[in-house]
C-alpha cells in the first residue's frame, strides 16, 4: 500500500477549523508497515467526546504504533486520523496541541519538584499561570499526593511517579487524552482516585483513549473498547457486548498440583488453556453440576489443589479473541 | 479542596500559532530544560570551570617561562571550549540518554514547535557556557597579565560560536538514532576539538593538509572570531570565519529541525 501525502487544501483546512462542534476522534482504514511487518492493518475506530475507550491487546499487538501515529511520532503508511475537522496526520502541530499523552514509560522528571513538573506541563499546554496553579493543587489533593508535593522526581516510588506523570498529562487536557497503562505500579487505593479523575475528564468532554493489557481493570472502567491482535482490530463494543458470546456459559478454573500433567478435558468442556498451574476452560451453565463433580474428583485424586467455578469475564472473551492468555492479573508490569 | 477553573478543565479547541505563542512556549521550555538539568548543575559548573580555568592555568605547567603569545592563544581559545561543552558534547549525550530510557518520545510529543525546542536548548547552553568563559578570562588576566581587549564583537562571536556548536550537537543527537553511536561521535568530536583543531594553538603549528581540512570545519573559525573580539589590532580571516560559521549554524539547524520532525 502506498502513502498518500496530504493535499495543501487539507493542511489549510486543518489549520482553520470551522465552527463545527464535531470533536469525534476517528481512525479510518489506518495501516502502518515497517518493512514486511504490518503493525497496524486497516484499523478503523472512533471515540466520541466524553467517552472512555479502551484499546486492548497483548504486547506487540500494535496499540502503541497507533498512538504514536496519532501524536505525530510516526507517519501512517495509509489511512487517516482526524479529530473533528483537524487532520492529525497532515498537521502534527495540531495533533500535539489537541492530544494529551501519558506514555507507558515514566516521565523524565528526576530533577523536577512534583508541583513544578505538573505546572510546567500545564504551562507548556498553554494554561495561564494562575489557573494551572489551582488545577495542580486540586489534582495533588484529588490523588492524595500531598506528602510529595515538594519532593524531587528521583526520590519518588514508581507508583507515585506514575501518578505525577498522569497529572502532567491531564493538568490541561487536550480534546483527546491518551493514557498508556496509567495504573502501572499504582496502589489499589489511589487507583480508584485515578479512575475518578479519568471519568471526570470524560465528563468535561475529553475523548479518553486508554491503552492497556489489563483486561479486568478495563472491564470495570471503559465505556467501549477495541481488541487489537497482530495489528488488526478483531473486536469492538461495550464490555457487555464483548461477553455476549459467553452468555449461559461459566468459567471453570483448576489450580493444578505443581508437576502434574494436564488432565484430559471432559467432552462437555471447551478447549482448555493452561498457564503455569492454572487450567481454565469454558462450560455451559447446564453442565455446572457434572463439572463440580469432575473438579472435586480431580482435587481428591491430587491432580488439582483447588477449583473455582465463576461467571465469564471480559478476560475470557479476550482470550478467545486473541488466543492469548493475559498473565497480568495482579501483575501490572508490562 | 479548590475546584480547578473550567477554563482549564474543558479541553480547548484551538491550535495556537504565531509569535506570542512561540515566545510563551520558548520561555516555558527554557524553564523545563533548566529544571531537567537541576541535579547536574553543580557537576556541570565544576566541569566547565575545570575545562576553562584548568586549561588556562595548566598551560603554565608545560613551560618554565610561558611566552605571552602562548598564554594569550590558550586563554582566548578556552572560551570556545567552554561554549562547546554543553551544547556540542553534553547535549547529544543527553538526547542519547533520553533515547535509552524511553523519555525521548514524550519530549517529542510536547506541544511545542521544533524551533522553540531548539532555541530554548540553545539559550540553556549559552547560560551554561558564558559564566565559565568570564571566569577563565579573569583568571587568565590575573595570572598572565595579558593584553586583552574585549570589543563589542565578543557578543556576536560568543552567540554564533555557541549557536553553531549547539546546533551541531543538536543535529547529531536527533539524527543519530543509536545512543551508542551518538556517544562515540561526541567522543570523537572532543578528540578533534582538543587535539586536531587550531583552537588552543595557532594554525601555523599544523601540517598544511590538516590546516586545509580545518578550514572546512567550524572549530578553527570559532577560535578566530572569538580571539579577534578579545585581542587588539586587526585580524585576518574574521569575515570568512563568520561566513563559514554562519553556514555551519544554518545547515546544522536545518538538519536538526528535519531530524526532530522526522516521522518514520
Amino acid at each position: 500500500m502506498t502513502s498518500h501525502p496530504p493535499r495543501e487544501s487539507q493542511v489549510r483546512l486543518a489549520s482553520q477549523p470551522g465552527p463545527s462542534d464535531d470533536w469525534t476522534f476517528r481512525v479510518e482504514d489506518l495501516t502502518k508497515r515497517f518493512g514486511a511487518v504490518v503493525a497496524n492493518d486497516a484499523i478503523t475506530l472512533s471515540v466520541e467526546p466524553g467517552e472512555v475507550y479502551g484499546l486492548l491487546g497483548p504486547n506487540g499487538a500494535g496499540k502503541s504504533t497507533l498512538v504514536k501515529q496519532t501524536i505525530g511520532l510516526l507517519k501512517p503508511t495509509s489511512g487517516r486520523i482526524t479529530l473533528g475537522r483537524f487532520d492529525l496526520v497532515a498537521d502534527p502541530d495540531a495533533a500535539r496541541q489537541l492530544c494529551s499523552y501519558l506514555p507507558q514509560v515514566q516521565m523524565p522528571i528526576e530533577s523536577f519538584h512534583v508541583t513544578e513538573a505538573i505546572e510546567l506541563a500545564g504551562r507548556i499546554r498553554g494554561g495561564s499561570s494562575k489557573d494551572i496553579g489551582i488545577r495542580t493543587a486540586s489534582l495533588i489533593d484529588a490523588l492524595d499526593l500531598g506528602e510529595w508535593r515538594n519532593a524531587l522526581g528521583h526520590s519518588l516510588s514508581g507508583g507515585v511517579r506514575r501518578l505525577v506523570g498522569f497529572c502532567m498529562a491531564i493538568v490541561r487536557p487536550g480534546r483527546v487524552v491518551i493514557l498508556d497503562e496509567p495504573t502501572n505500579d499504582v496502589d489499589p487505593l489511589r487507583r480508584r482516585l485515578l479512575w475518578r479523575e479519568i471519568r471526570a475528564l470524560g465528563a468535561h468532554g475529553c475523548a479518553v483513549l486508554l491503552v492497556t493489557h489489563n483486561v479486568l481493570e478495563a472491564e470495570k472502567s471503559v465505556d467501549r473498547l477495541a481488541v487489537i491482535h497482530k495489528g488488526r482490530l478483531v473486536a469492538e463494543g461495550t464490555p457487555s457486548s464483548m461477553k455476549a458470546g459467553d452468555r449461559r456459559h461459566l468459567r471453570l478454573q483448576l489450580m493444578l498440583t505443581p508437576g502434574t500433567a494436564t488432565p484430559e478435558p471432559p467432552a462437555w468442556a471447551g478447549p482448555p488453556v493452561r498457564v503455569g498451574n492454572n487450567l481454565v476452560t469454558t462450560i455451559a451453565e447446564a453442565d455446572a453440576a457434572i463439572a463440580i463433580v469432575w473438579a472435586a474428583e480431580m482435587t481428591a485424586a491430587g491432580v488439582a489443589e483447588e477449583y473455582a467455578l465463576a461467571a465469564m469475564t471480559l478476560e475470557d472473551a479476550y482470550i478467545r479473541l486473541t488466543s492469548h492468555m493475559s498473565n497480568d492479573e495482579g501483575d501490572e508490569s508490562d | 479542596m479548590t475546584e480547578a477553573p473550567a477554563a482549564i478543565l474543558v479541553p480547548h479547541g484551538t491550535v495556537a500559532r504565531g509569535p506570542r505563542h512561540w515566545l510563551h512556549a520558548y520561555a516555558v521550555m527554557v524553564r523545563w530544560h533548566l529544571a531537567s538539568l537541576r541535579l547536574w548543575l553543580v557537576v556541570l559548573t565544576i566541569v566547565q570551570l575545570l575545562a576553562g580555568v584548568g586549561f588556562v592555568l595548566g598551560i603554565a605547567l608545560f613551560f618554565s617561562h610561558i611566552p605571552t603569545t602562548a598564554a594569550l592563544f590558550v586563554s582566548t581559545g578556552v572560551p570556545v571550549i567552554n561554549l562547546l561543552t554543553v551544547g556540542m558534547i553534553l547535549g547529544p549525550q543527553l538526547v542519547a540518554d533520553q533515547r535509552s530510557n524511553g523519555s525521548y518520545e514524550y519530549l517529542r510529543s510536547m506541544p511545542v514547535s521544533r524551533s522553540v525546542s531548539a532555541m530554548a536548548w540553545y539559550t540553556v547552553c549559552l547560560l551554561g557556557g558564558v559564566p565559565a568563559v568570564v571566569v577563565a578570562l579573569v583568571v587568565a588576566q590575573l595570572r598572565y597579565d595579558l593584553p586583552l581587549h574585549v570589543s563589542p564583537m565578543i557578543v556576536p562571536a560568543v552567540l554564533l560560536t555557541s549557536f553553531a556548536g549547539t546546533m551541531l550537537g543538536y543535529a547529531l543527537g536527533h539524527a543519530i538514532s543509536s545512543p551508542m553511536a551518538t556517544r562515540m561521535v561526541t567522543q570523537l568530536l572532543v578528540f578533534v576539538v582538543f587535539g586536531f583543531a587550531p583552537v588552543l594553538y595557532p594554525l601555523s603549528q599544523m601540517p598544511r593538509w590538516l590546516g586545509a581540512v580545518n578550514w572546512w570545519l567550524p572549530f578553527r573559525h570559532m577560535a578566530v572570531v572569538t580571539r579577534a573580539a578579545l585581542t587588539p589590532g586587526a585580524h585576518a580571516a574574521v569575515l570568512s570565519g563568520y561566513v563559514v560559521l554562519g553556514v555551519w549554524a544554518i545547515v546544522c539547524a536545518a538538519l536538526a529541525g528535519r531530524a526532530l520532525g522526522r516521522r518514520p
